[in-house]
């Protein structure tokens, strides 16, 4: 298990009478970068938390690089970094002693420079987080969790409340950091911007695990379509299942596409028996698609 | 844990309220010293004034209770427990480098307090009265200041430990807070009826409330007679309470899921 820096296994939360957790295992790879997601209330923070040794939990068994976490034991916590739901700023310092207050001794001037650097946060970093905006604080609950360059980094929504741009920075941050080495674990509900980044992905519904898998299989997983508009669809669609093209069930005229499939052919084929084709668009199903319909699919029954 | 404290202390350091406390305390000292030098009908003997630090003791409780429950209170007020809770560190560390904070910050008060109240003296009562007069019950003026120094300071951590305990069970300033100065003056509202129970139920001499007179205790032996308890068993009793409600205090942080 050399390879899994996060392990959780068969966890179980109460909150009260309600169960928020159920049965949860999962591990994460070094390394790789873990997108956590599910509805609003699924238990993505719940989880993260009791990961950071947060919150106690009724049974499980939750390790940290081989060693065991929970609000008794945290040990494991020196190699990460974390930033949850929202960041926990103190108005009356600046964002530079934010980072002074909170990194490691062993973590020197420039490294807090070189995130304060990248996250682009030098014009205003000396100024006191009280006049800060939602996402000047965002960027600096980022910077707390990366300053003392962790091993192992758990970000909640990182994406609240960032520009464009800013999404842009820290993808390319992160992106970096797990080529060197560094594993994170990150929910969002922003999933074309997290769809960019992380390699696995842990799916959690009212409590449970309901998904793992790793990007490649699902994108793999999905449908492949060539979606074309011409000057005569009813006619088009008879040519093509009479030619042995598998069709989409839908409205518009899709061609699933397989190896065999080329646009060159489908084209020819249409054009040959007179009819105009005024567009052509390939469309993969994305990561909303496939989460949606997983989550419709309503494999977790509440109970 | 040292480096928890340091944190704890650049905290306080970096906020502003901690400087205007500290001028304000000056401030109000050199306003009562200066009524006193020229209107002693109204303000009384410059001993008494200097023996209660020119109402310095007074104003350290305020700024303490204020200063106790806010050391808790604004991490849950500004989110930041959790980066607090999930270092390395235990639970009991963070808040036992909040309470040694807190301590070093108390006898920062009753040090400045001191220290002024000296110069006050110097400077507008030299020629008023020696520090080795007689005060009271055969105590000289500084030893009576002194006196009254240790009591107040052993009952002010018996209430601050229990603002800390509240400022933890409700995570809010204000409850503590008020909770914290209504605690510490209402003995002077209800210490008459408190001591007619005490004579008919003699058991009720261990409240919390009673220990609260020990720097009345401290200075003149009569106050025993009202107490029924000895200056040591009050001692005791104080770090008694103090111990039991910072003890609850580390159980139900401990227990807190944040």
């Amino acid at each position: 298990m050399a390879d899994t820096i996060l392990n959780v296994e068969h966890l179980n939360k109460n909150f009260g009478k309600k169960q928020v957790l159920k049965d949860v295992s999962f591990s994460v790879q070094t390394g790789h970068i873990v997108g956590l997601v599910g509805p609003n209330g699924a238990g993505k923070s719940t989880i993260m938390k009791a990961v950071l040794g947060l919150f106690n939990y009724a049974s499980g068994k939750i390790t940290i690089d081989g060693d065991p976490v929970s609000p008794t034991s945290h040990k494991a916590m020196d190699k990460v970094g974390a930033l949850i739901e929202y960041p926990g700023i103190y108005p009356f310092l600046t964002g530079y002693q934010h980072l002074q207050l909170f990194s490691k001794d062993s973590t020197s001037k420039d490294q807090i420079m070189d995130i304060v650097d990248k996250m682009k946060m030098d014009s205003y970093i000396n100024r006191k987080a009280k006049t800060y905006s939602l996402g000047m604080k965002q960027k600096l609950g980022i910077a707390l969790a990366l300053v003392d360059r962790p091993k192992f980094v758990i970000l909640d929504e990182p994406m609240n409340g960032l520009d464009p741009q800013a999404n842009k920075d820290l993808r390319t941050i992160i992106l970096d950091l797990a080529k060197q080495g560094t594993t994170f674990l990150i929910s969002s509900h922003i999933l074309s911007e997290l769809e960019k980044l992380i390699d696995d992905l842990v799916v959690i519904d009212k409590g449970q695990i309901v998904y793992t898998e790793s990007m490649a299989n699902l994108e793999s997983g999905g449908k492949k379509l060539l979606v074309l508009k011409t000057s005569d669809d009813a006619k088009a669609k008879d040519l093509l299942a009479q030619n042995n093209y598998q069709l989409d069930d839908g409205d518009k005229l899709a061609v699933i596409e397989n190896d065999q499939t080329k646009m060159a052919d489908v084209i020819k084929l249409l054009s040959d028996n007179d009819i105009e084709i005024e567009d052509v668009q390939h469309v993969h199903s994305d990561l909303e698609t496939s989460l949606l319909n997983l989550l419709k699919n309503d494999k977790v029954k509440e109970s | 844990m040292i480096t928890l404290v340091k944190q704890e202390t650049f905290k306080l350091l970096h906020k502003k309220s901690t400087y205007a406390v500290s001028a304000t305390l000056l401030i109000i000292m050199t306003i009562y010293a200066v009524l006193t030098k020229n209107y002693p009908k109204y303000w009384g003997a410059p001993q008494g004034q200097f023996v209660g630090m020119f109402t310095g003791a007074t104003w350290i409780v305020f700024f303490m209770i204020a200063a106790c429950s806010s050391i808790i209170a604004m991490e849950f007020q500004y989110g930041t427990i959790k980066e607090l809770l999930y270092r390395k560190y235990y639970r009991g560390q963070i808040l036992v480098s909040k309470w040694i904070t807190m301590l070093l910050y108390s006898i920062y008060f009753y040090v400045l307090a001191f220290v002024w109240s000296l110069l006050l003296k110097v400077v507008l009562f030299n020629d008023k009265f020696q520090l080795s007069d007689t005060y009271q019950s055969g105590h000289s003026v500084i030893e009576a200041q002194w006196l009254g120094i240790i009591g107040t300071f052993l009952t002010v951590w018996l209430v601050l430990s229990l603002v800390l305990l509240l400022a933890n069970i409700f995570k809010s300033t204000a409850a503590a807070i008020s909770i914290g100065i209504i605690g510490y003056f209402a003995l002077s509202i209800i210490s008459n009826v408190m001591f007619l129970l005490m004579q008919k139920w003699e058991w009720l001499k261990w409240n919390p409330l009673n220990m609260m007179n020990l720097p009345q205790q401290l200075l003149s032996d009569s106050v025993h007679k009202m107490t029924l308890l000895s200056t040591p068993e009050m001692v005791c009793g104080s770090l008694v309470y103090t111990a039991i409600f910072m003890a609850i205090s580390y159980v139900v942080f401990k227990r807190r899921s944040v």
